[in-house]
């Protein structure tokens, strides 16, 4: 079997919680054939990733840069009038509620950008001035629907300009040729949706969305000072907040890394009957229970130098438990990816002004991760905001005490019982959650033994690249996932002979056979996500 | 806005569904957000303004970089002498300005989307490779004209200069420039000023040809020690891409020098009106950078001021207008500086033909100003086709003399000026 997996500025440009997935996944499945489309800034990005050898095809997708390359026989924009495609999806982006419009409409771009020169097309005089003159029309109506008292009259030509611009780069997947596979699996939604869908119009195959953190939840941050106008951000966002809803519309199924995305999926327009929830999961082999610990207690904290990793309350924090317990030490592992040089800085010159020199150390990125949670008493992710985050599935399968802010799915990574969860930017709250482990082994042993059940338990790769084992070959014999009333999944084939045995219906019989129970046909709860109780 | 973006930031300062109940009684931190969307009056702000063209100076740098080297050409006159010197230096000017320009497209379209350091491999290898290129395409001069090896080794520097310079301006650190044209410049004047005393042309000749050597040395240094990432080799793109920007090259300098090669006759023979407008034409580069840079920041401007195309349409017309007039000016001022220096100090007699060699240069000047602000917004073949179109004619029509070096640059200015007000007046090259 196929599958087309797409992504955007993720696997294998990057290094990350999504590329890591990816891998897995990719190397789980060794049974089948993928190919991978990933939406990259200028294509000059270096593939990081050594490739498994049933990845049978890279396709890499530049959204900025030079204009993609045009179809044979393109032809360019005819006429003195903006193409009728062009006018609608001008037309549908100032629509507040354009409903199932939007799908249509860009399904008719992507015919469009087969055939003639899309990039051309939007990137035209007459399509700006076509955007600024309804802009001017529905202005006055749309602001007074938004209670918008914005500084000035309205959109300039300014806006028109660089909301087209944005538009044109986003939509240059669509110039692009299908790809042919059995199934399309948009791993992320967005703009890395786009591919998916465009196989899916072009050959008819099923699609489905998998989200780690909720795309239009991070755009929304992303451009929360952007250095363009507002109408432009503001259409933009419309645009977006538009592919995102269509992903989930078009998906036959939402596979979320956690139950908080999907709160946010919902919230979106995704049918929440369509949303199964699939964790991500760690190889157990490659992290092995920890039995020993640092002589100087110590507080590890692995991950990537960003803002939202938010190591500044770490260190304050770690200020206050090294008050307490001079002898603490906290070492930070990971380094700070492009562009973030600045807040590796800024974190060093906040250690030296709370005088932590000597006790807090940055080390770098370190070759085998599973040393950086043995490094640490406690393992500390302090978050603004997260997915499902590897760091702390890895940290509890090696049996190391937690402390996380609760963000995320962190929750459901932790429960009540493996982990302390804090507020975030909270650094007393986590300098007192840290020190009541550092305090107390037998707490920390505690701890740690109840994290390493739960991860082995719930948050295995095995588990996690099963369920989309199980999903593929579903989706690519026109199976449905259907929901139950209890939100628990129940598979209904397509002909009463077919059956899912998944790993809890297996462990269900296995339970029913050591108590003697006769065999029951498929129970009705039948989960196909690894959604623990 | 939407609620849904307050909510994520709602979220991203640390406000969860726990803590909206706990602290605002609300069920979740939708909810919270809805609240706010419908309570708070939204007035979102302008972004900040785009910052001005940096300060004058750095134009009028970029100026004396441009001009300075043209001193440099009266003290090597003893050097210039034999067989195929015109048509030497003539070779040396269009493969120095063409690969030179070619050479940049590639390293801008490098830096654009790479960034700085990704830049650099490309540009050195470049430089090398241009290098080794002029200097075969001037053994094979020197061979079929059968120049000097001096004049061979001028072009050379000629070009080896052009080429340091372009890279170490594309990657913003023009200011080892300096360095490199002291040791020439200095040689050059003191040569000039002292009566060119033949003792001391050996060492004037050395530290000519130690300022191309310096800049090159200068620009392979200051393009060292990159990791590379996606090859230190031009892609078959950025070539293609960088053709425009090479071809432009060509036609410039050969706008430039047909001049100077053919005489006012068009036959052979002094052009002094074309000597004297090159360096004032140089020294406005620095002038001309900066009336580009002033003219997109108020054509910007001029978008966020309006929703109206035919007012924009207006407005950008007489905004170049201006720009022009200014340039005009500038270059103006700085020739009639050159002219009277000629007649005071060289004995330059000002007379008609001078003059109008003068005023075709200044034409040029003007249409080669159009063209390149028409390069900046990416419309390049049409400004490219036309400036070729005036050189074809300049030397087709030869035999008419002066009139066809003012008609063609005249035409020149009068077609690209009517395109450029014609397509500057669109939206979409100016953001």
């Amino acid at each position: 079997m196929r599958v087309v997996l797409t992504a955007e500025g993720t696997y294998p440009h990057q290094f990350g919680g999504v590329s890591v997935w990816c891998d897995q996944l990719i190397r789980g499945l060794t049974g089948y054939e993928f190919t991978v489309v990933a939406l990259v800034a200028t294509g000059t990005e270096p593939v990081r990733w050594e490739l498994p050898s049933h990845l049978s095809q890279l396709v890499t997708l530049p959204l900025w840069g030079p204009p993609p390359p045009l179809p044979r026989r393109a032809r360019w924009p005819r006429g003195r009038t903006v193409p009728l495609v062009v006018q609608e999806l001008v037309d549908v982006l100032l629509d507040d509620n354009p409903g199932g419009r939007f799908g249509t409409v860009l399904r008719d771009l992507h015919e469009y950008a087969r055939a003639r020169n899309l990039t051309a097309a939007l990137s035209h005089e007459r399509t700006v001035r076509l955007l600024a003159a309804a802009w001017r029309e529905r202005w006055p109506e749309m602001a007074a629907r938004r209670g918008a008292q914005p500084a000035g009259t309205g959109p300039t030509l300014h806006d028109a300009v660089t909301a087209m611009r944005l538009v044109e780069h986003a939509l240059r997947p669509l110039s692009h040729p299908a790809v042919r596979a059995d199934v399309a699996h948009a791993v992320t939604n967005g703009l890395g949706a786009l591919p998916a869908l465009a196989a899916k119009w072009e050959h008819q195959i099923p699609m489905f969305v998998t989200e780690h953190g909720v795309y239009m939840r991070e755009q929304y941050l992303h451009l929360r000072s952007p250095d363009f106008g507002w109408p432009a951000k503001d259409l933009y966002l419309r645009f977006l907040g538009q592919v995102c809803a269509l992903g989930y519309r078009e998906a036959e199924v939402i596979t979320p890394g956690n139950v908080y995305n999907k709160r946010w999926e919902v919230q979106l327009g995704a049918d929440p009957d369509r949303v199964r929830t699939v964790y991500n999961g760690v190889n157990p082999d490659a992290f092995p229970e920890l039995t020993d610990e640092p002589e100087v207690p110590t507080i590890s904290w692995v991950g990537r130098i960003d803002p939202i990793k938010d190591l500044e309350t770490l260190l304050r924090a770690f200020a206050l438990v090294k008050a307490d317990m001079p002898a603490a030490r906290l070492r930070i592992f990971g380094s700070a990816p492009g562009g973030r040089q600045w807040y590796l800085d800024r974190c060093q010159a906040l250690a030296a002004e709370l005088g932590l020199d000597d006790s807090a150390t940055f080390e770098g990125r370190i070759p085998d991760v599973r040393d950086a949670y043995a490094a640490g008493h406690v393992v500390v992710l302090c978050s603004i905001s997260e997915g499902f985050p590897y760091s702390l599935i890895e940290a509890m399968a090696c049996g190391r005490p937690c402390v996380a802010t609760d963000v995320g799915g962190v929750s459901e990574a932790l429960a009540d019982d493996a982990g302390v969860m804090v507020l975030p930017r909270d650094p007393a709250g986590l300098a007192a959650a840290c020190l009541k482990l550092l305090h107390d082994p037998d707490l920390r042993k505690s701890f740690g033994a109840k994290a390493r059940e739960r991860a082995l338990e719930h948050f295995t790769v095995d588990r996690a690249v099963h369920a989309f084992d199980e999903i593929y070959t579903l989706m690519s014999t026109g199976n449905q996932i259907q929901p139950a009333p209890d939100t628990k999944s129940r598979v209904v084939a397509s002909n009463a002979t077919a059956r899912l045995d998944s790993h809890d219906e297996r462990r269900a019989k296995r339970r029913r056979s050591a108590a003697g129970g006769s065999g029951r046909a498929l129970p009705p709860d039948l989960r196909v996500s690894g959604e623990p109780a | 806005m939407n609620p849904l973006e307050i909510a994520s930031a709602l979220e991203f300062d640390g406000i969860s569904n726990r803590a909206a109940h706990a602290g605002y009684d609300v069920p979740d931190v939708f909810a919270l957000a809805r609240l706010l969307y419908a309570r708070v009056p939204r007035k979102p702000a302008a972004p900040e303004a785009e910052p001005g063209p940096r300060a004058i100076s750095r134009p009028v740098v970029h100026g004396l970089l441009y001009g300075l080297p043209a001193a440099c050409f009266p003290a090597a006159g003893p050097l210039l002498v034999g067989p195929g010197v015109l048509a030497a230096l003539i070779v040396a000017l269009l493969s120095g300005w063409g690969l030179s320009q070619g050479l940049a497209a590639v390293g801008f379209q490098r830096l654009g989307v790479s960034g700085p350091e990704q830049a650099r491999p490309v540009l050195r290898t470049g430089l090398v490779g241009c290098l080794a290129l002029v200097t075969l395409v001037m053994v094979v001069t020197m061979l079929t004209v059968h120049a000097r090896l001096a004049v061979l080794a001028f072009g050379i520097g000629e070009c080896a200069y052009m080429l340091g310079a372009c890279v170490l301006l594309v990657i913003g650190e023009e200011r080892w420039l300096p360095a490199a044209l002291a040791p020439g410049v200095t040689g050059a004047a003191l040569f000039l000023l002292l009566g060119k005393p033949g003792a001391l042309a050996d060492q004037t000749w050395a530290a000519l040809a130690v300022t191309p050597l310096i800049a090159c040395v200068i620009a392979v240094v200051r393009t060292a020690g990159t990791r590379l990432r996606g090859g230190c080799l031009p892609s078959r793109r950025e070539l293609l891409g960088a053709l425009p920007g090479a071809s432009l090259g060509v036609v410039a300098a050969g706008l430039l020098s047909f001049p100077l090669a053919v005489g006012t006759s068009g036959h052979g023979g002094a052009n002094v009106g074309a000597f004297i407008a090159s360096v004032p034409l140089a020294l406005s580069m620095g002038a001309a950078e900066w009336n580009l840079l002033r003219y997109r920041r108020g054509s910007g401007q001029l978008l966020g001021q309006t929703d109206d195309p035919r007012w924009f349409r207006r407005r950008a017309g007489r905004l170049l207008l201006w720009t022009m007039l200014r340039h005009a000016a500038g270059t103006i001022v700085i020739a009639g500086a050159a002219l009277a220096v000629a007649v005071l100090v060289a004995q330059v007699s000002p007379d008609q033909a001078v003059l109008l060699a003068l005023g075709s240069y200044l034409l040029l000047g003007a249409a080669m100003f159009l063209v390149l602000l028409l390069q900046t917004v990416q419309v390049r073949l049409v400004p490219l086709a036309l400036a070729a179109a005036a050189l074809c004619a300049e030397i087709t029509l030869r035999r008419y003399g002066l009139a066809v070096q003012v008609a063609a640059p005249a035409a020149l200015l009068v077609t690209v000026g009517g395109y450029a007000y014609r397509r500057l007046g669109e939206a979409v090259l100016h953001a």
